[in-house]
């Protein structure tokens, strides 16, 4: 093995410890990627070694959590509303005339972009027609600082909204954009976008508007969390 | 224990709600006690303990088996979802006034978790202390404390390399003496 993949091991065990900043993660993961077998192999084995002894090391340190934990545990997870939007983006298909037709003006405003699984054409309309074809449709534009606009066009009257985010880059490595429907009583998970998930177009339904005030975008660890962890980067006001 | 917490992560990827509730019962406490001395703050701890959970919920499917042990996968995301937390607040520089003796004991009144047997914590609790003391500061510095390897060695006026060697070793004293395949 050579000095290269010497430095590379020894990195294995900060890797392992999370002792790393997400960039040199990332930075980690793509020498992996061009590295040796033997090395690969050392490494992952090194990684896989000491996560098993930490999980055994927990051991030391456990607490028991308060009860009401578990109650609100369970409480969220039968009503989780997280979906994680990749589950929408299958084949991209195109705007059926009907649904272009009456909402010319707000269309061209958009641009030309692919659409979801999540607004195919089925025969009862999908939320994303209901929004474009309701008497009360609205539209939002917003630069995200860091690049691109994301829009929303939404619908008091079908209580839903379309997403659609042109050239926003992905979240950073490791991370996930989760979005946030805000009203009086806080901030409401929207859902999750991954890396994969933002596209050059990505495109995504937001439905139960309720009596939110704003679509906020906040960075959030894999999965999301329950409220946002990170400031706010972008906000779109639902007005 | 770990074929059935195995078994539990299956069904809750099948979205169970009882085996997740087995299996934040026969989790939650080292769970719980790490995002607790990592980050001390006992509001941050219950919310990030929530969303370590949540994750679990949602992401049940992605655990492999191959990979490691379930209680691998989940006290790694765990972990890793406690640093990002305190670093985070870090940023937004809220976190000097927590860090009193970075070795400070739990706090006083936690209770004594219900599932890991007297012995085990015993084991565990005699191989951290057949550390070196240098190998129990890298430790506690950079699992506990959630620095990055450069900062622990910034803290400690020692070398990149003497800091991963000293970490290296300290995972592997560990193993050994736990005796951790």
């Amino acid at each position: 093995m050579g000095p290269a993949g010497a430095d590379l091991l020894s990195l294995a065990t900060p890797y392992a410890l999370h002792a790393l900043t997400d960039i040199a993660i990332a930075d980690i993961d793509r020498h992996l990627g061009g590295a040796p077998p033997d090395v690969v192999e050392a490494f992952i084995s090194e990684v896989r070694a000491t996560r098993e002894t930490m999980a055994v090391i927990a051991a030391a340190t456990a607490v028991e959590p308060p009860a009401q934990l578990r109650d609100q545990l369970l409480r969220q997870v039968t009503e989780d509303p997280v979906r994680s939007i990749t589950a929408f983006q299958q084949q991209p298909r195109r705007w059926s005339r009907v649904v272009l037709a009456a909402a010319a003006s707000v269309v061209v405003g958009l641009g030309a972009f692919g659409v979801s699984a999540a607004l195919r054409t089925t025969p009862t309309p999908s939320t994303a027609e209901l929004v474009f074809a309701a008497p009360d449709v609205r539209t939002v534009s917003g630069e995200i600082p860091g690049g691109g606009v994301a829009t929303v066009v939404f619908s008091r009257d079908r209580d839903s909204g379309v997403l659609v985010m042109n050239n926003v880059p992905p979240p950073q490595a490791g991370k996930v954009y989760q979005m946030w429907l805000v009203d009086a009583d806080g901030a409401h998970s929207a859902g999750t976008m991954d890396a994969e998930a933002v596209a050059p177009s990505t495109t995504a339904v937001i439905p139960d508007l309720g009596s939110s005030s704003a679509l906020a975008f906040t960075v959030e660890p894999p999965g999301g969390s329950a409220q946002p962890t990170s400031p706010v980067f972008a906000e779109l006001p639902l007005v | 224990m770990t074929t059935e917490l195995d078994t539990l992560l299956r069904q809750v990827a099948g979205r169970d709600v009882d085996a997740f509730s087995a299996f934040y019962d026969q989790t939650r406490s080292r769970v719980f006690g790490l995002v607790t001395r990592v980050l001390r703050d006992p509001g941050y701890s219950e919310e990030t303990t929530q969303d370590i959970y949540l994750q679990v919920w949602r992401n049940a499917e992605k655990y492999d088996p191959s990979a490691g042990s379930p209680m691998a996968w989940l006290m790694t995301l765990a972990h890793r979802r406690a640093v990002d937390r305190v670093r985070s607040e870090q940023a937004a520089s809220t976190r000097e006034s927590r860090y009193g003796a970075a070795n400070a004991e739990p706090p006083s009144d936690h209770v004594a978790d219900t599932v890991i047997r007297g012995d085990e914590r015993r084991q565990v609790a005699e191989c951290l202390g057949s550390l070196t003391d240098t190998q129990r500061e890298c430790i506690q510095l950079a699992y506990y404390d959630g620095l990055t390897y450069v900062q622990v060695s910034e803290r400690l006026s020692a070398n990149l390399a003497t800091i991963k060697s000293r970490m290296r070793d300290a995972i592997r004293g560990l193993r050994r003496c736990l005796d951790v395949p």
